[in-house]
């Protein structure tokens, strides 16, 4: 089977559009420039809709979409459950001078699945959320400095971007220490040096950073971070923005055994509404509360309402089982297709977010050349960031996707006749 | 946020480096230094770079270190080298007399030469064949700072701290390219196109890229619009664009 391979010229058109009136046309994660459209020529830039796991992009081409969003996709676009609830509040009001009563609802409901949840904190993205879980133990402890691991993201404040940032000054990042994952000598070295300084440790639950393969941290390492962290009045945050409710509806952290003192949400939060929250202990809630932290649309009724209806469906639904077993059929048989055209395939990181690559030469550009060839065939894939597996994905479109990945190595081995001839 | 050691480590190997690419480039320079017998001027910065660049046939070459030159010019300090570029300072040398001759009729007008090549008018540019030397040697010196910084200045020392070893392909598509090898987070630039790459940064035509240095275009939106390809290893790319704004606040 040959299958179709796509052109973008109206994408092309509304991006020169776009550059005109737009800093660099599309800016940001969803945007071209940042390494995950290797060459840009073979994505489309924008999308005229979507459905389900579908997405068609403005010149009519059809994808089967594996980045969903880049995470807030998890039950499907468009659900008709969770649009119906978001539709039934938008009638009774969204953005209104006093916060509805599903705002209480959503967060009886977070604090009820959320293992670690005696409260839950609501703002509109994940930054918001990362920004307040900080700022909330600077308060709680009277300390300036967070330690990060390796390959960290946190969002675009300031303090979570690095010292060679555009915009960043040395003093926005002075309070960070990074260290690597794993090493708990170091860490309770670092600790001892900086003793009483340390406010908290602000982590993923594991590294799914992009450029490289993902990791789960080794056995009794949360463990072990949560002993030091309580031990020295350290307070331990777990960034789940991405990789939230797609391991474990409790959060990740339930997912790895240990107990943060908070967690931040987003993505996968109300399935495309617009929302964040915290999550945290009885003890900080005091100084959650004294932040002088706020946002114009941060209480607005419609995404709590998508929210309660997205996190009671991925319950009903048992999603993180789902994930893991679709994330596994679809990895294991693009393993398999890989294979057959002597590629090495390596995936990693969870099924629900696997990451891939393809290990035959250490520059990437095989790896390049076969996601591209993928996309441009109607399966929306990135160059160098975990994918993410969403609640509409069907055995039929993943079928589809190893028949596409079985035809993309076979031109891909064709075009490199000197490593596959 | 610049600092004068950085600053001295530009302007010896990719400013005074890229008299080499002058003299390759450009007929009248090469003439100007053709000599009957090898010149070596030395160039020695106390608590900085310190270089002798050879002229022979024509062409020169710089070499690291100053053991084997007939001219030396010593600096007491990075700023006085600085001077030196910005013509502030006046170098006396402290060696080769003789060949005072040589630095103030041959050097001095090389590196004029250099700096309009370099600091060009918009008239100058509009002739194709010194718009066509002008970028060239623009690149040069971009690609040489780029591995200064890196190893050099402070937040230039974190970016290659995050570098992958390999080597980076920096390239204007069908004119000029260059290598930057990564070992352990130090950085060296060869000025001629490597045999393979962990990472490639591509221009896709030399207006493009003299707009970029210009300031003209925006980077980001041309990587968008696919004038510049990037291939492989990206991330070693990413690390190096966080040097590239250092570069125009150095070169600025």
């Amino acid at each position: 089977m040959s299958f179709p391979v796509y052109n973008y010229d109206k994408s092309t058109e509304l991006f020169n559009r776009a550059t005109k009136v737009i800093p660099s046309g599309i800016y940001g994660h969803l945007g071209p420039a940042e390494g995950q459209f290797i060459p840009v020529s073979k994505w489309p830039m924008f999308a005229e809709k979507a459905k389900g796991t579908y997405i068609w992009d403005v010149d009519g081409n059809k994808f089967i979409d594996y980045m969903c969003a880049y995470g807030p996709n998890v039950l499907g676009y468009c659900d008709p459950d969770v649009d119906a609830a978001a539709a039934k509040q938008t009638a009774l009001g969204n953005c209104t001078t006093q916060p509805g009563k599903v705002m209480v609802e959503c967060a009886e409901l977070l604090v009820d699945t959320v293992a670690t949840a005696d409260w839950a904190f609501f703002a509109k993205n994940g930054n918001d959320a990362t920004q307040g879980a900080i700022m909330c133990a600077r308060a709680y402890t009277h300390r300036k400095k967070v330690i990060m691991f390796k390959g960290y993201y946190h969002g675009v404040s300031p303090w979570c971007q690095k010292i060679d940032y555009p915009g960043v000054l040395p003093e926005d990042v002075a309070n960070n220490i990074m260290l690597p994952w794993n090493d708990i000598p170091l860490l309770e070295k670092t600790i001892e040096e900086n003793k009483n300084q340390i406010a908290c440790i602000i982590a993923q639950p594991y590294d799914h950073g992009n450029f490289h393969d993902n990791a789960f941290p080794e056995k009794g390492f949360w463990q072990q971070v949560r002993k030091i962290c309580t031990d020295n009045d350290i307070v331990l945050i777990i960034d789940d923005v991405r990789a939230g409710f797609r391991l474990d509806l409790a959060g990740s952290d339930h997912f790895f055994g240990f107990e943060a003192d908070m967690i931040c949400f987003c993505k996968a939060l109300a399935n495309g509404y617009n929302m964040s929250a915290i999550c945290g202990k009885d003890f900080l809630k005091s100084s959650m509360s004294a932040l002088s932290y706020t946002g114009s649309y941060w209480l607005s009724a419609v995404p709590f309402a998508a929210c309660i209806a997205n996190i009671n469906k991925m319950k009903e639904l048992d999603t993180p089982k789902m994930f893991k077993e679709k994330g596994e059929k679809l990895t294991q048989g693009l393993v398999a297709a890989g294979k057959e055209h002597g590629f090495d395939l390596v995936v990693s990181g969870a099924p629900a977010l696997f990451y891939l690559r393809i290990a035959n030469d250490d520059s990437l550009v095989l790896h390049q050349q076969w996601v591209a060839e993928m996309v441009s065939r109607g399966i929306f894939f990135t160059s160098h960031h975990n994918h993410f597996i969403n609640a509409a994905l069907s055995n039929k479109d993943i079928k589809h996707t190893i028949e596409v990945a079985e035809e993309a190595f076979g031109v891909v081995a064709k075009n490199n006749p000197h490593i596959f001839g | 946020m610049t600092d004068a050691k950085t600053l001295a480590y530009i302007n010896m190997y990719a400013i005074l480096g890229t008299l080499e690419n002058l003299c390759e480039l450009d007929s009248e320079a090469s003439a100007l230094v053709k000599t009957k017998k090898p010149v070596s001027v030395g160039l020695a910065v106390t608590d900085g770079p310190s270089a002798t660049i050879t002229f022979k046939n024509g062409r020169c070459r710089m070499e690291q270190g100053i053991e084997n030159c007939d001219v030396l010019l010593p600096f007491s300090s990075c700023e006085k080298f600085n001077g030196l570029i910005d013509g502030t300072v006046t170098p006396i040398p402290c060696k080769g007399f003789s060949k005072i001759g040589f630095l103030l009729k041959k050097f001095t007008p090389l590196t004029d030469k250099l700096s309009a090549y370099l600091r060009p008018s918009e008239e100058d540019l509009k002739d194709d064949r010194f718009f066509e030397i002008s970028t060239k040697l623009m690149f040069y010196v971009i690609t040489v700072a780029l591995s200064q910084i890196g190893n050099n200045d402070a937040i230039g020392t974190f970016s290659a701290s995050l570098i992958d070893d390999g080597i980076i392909e920096v390239s204007i598509k069908d004119c000029v390219s260059a290598g930057i090898r990564v070992k352990d987070h130090h950085m060296v630039t060869i000025k001629e196109k490597p045999e393979t790459f962990r990472s490639k940064m591509e221009f896709n035509d030399i207006r493009l890229a003299r707009d970029l240095f210009d300031g003209k275009v925006n980077a980001v939106a041309c990587i968008g619009e696919g004038k510049i390809g990037m291939f492989g290893l990206v991330s070693m790319i990413d690390n190096v664009n966080r040097i590239l704004d250092r570069v125009a606040l150095y070169l600025a």
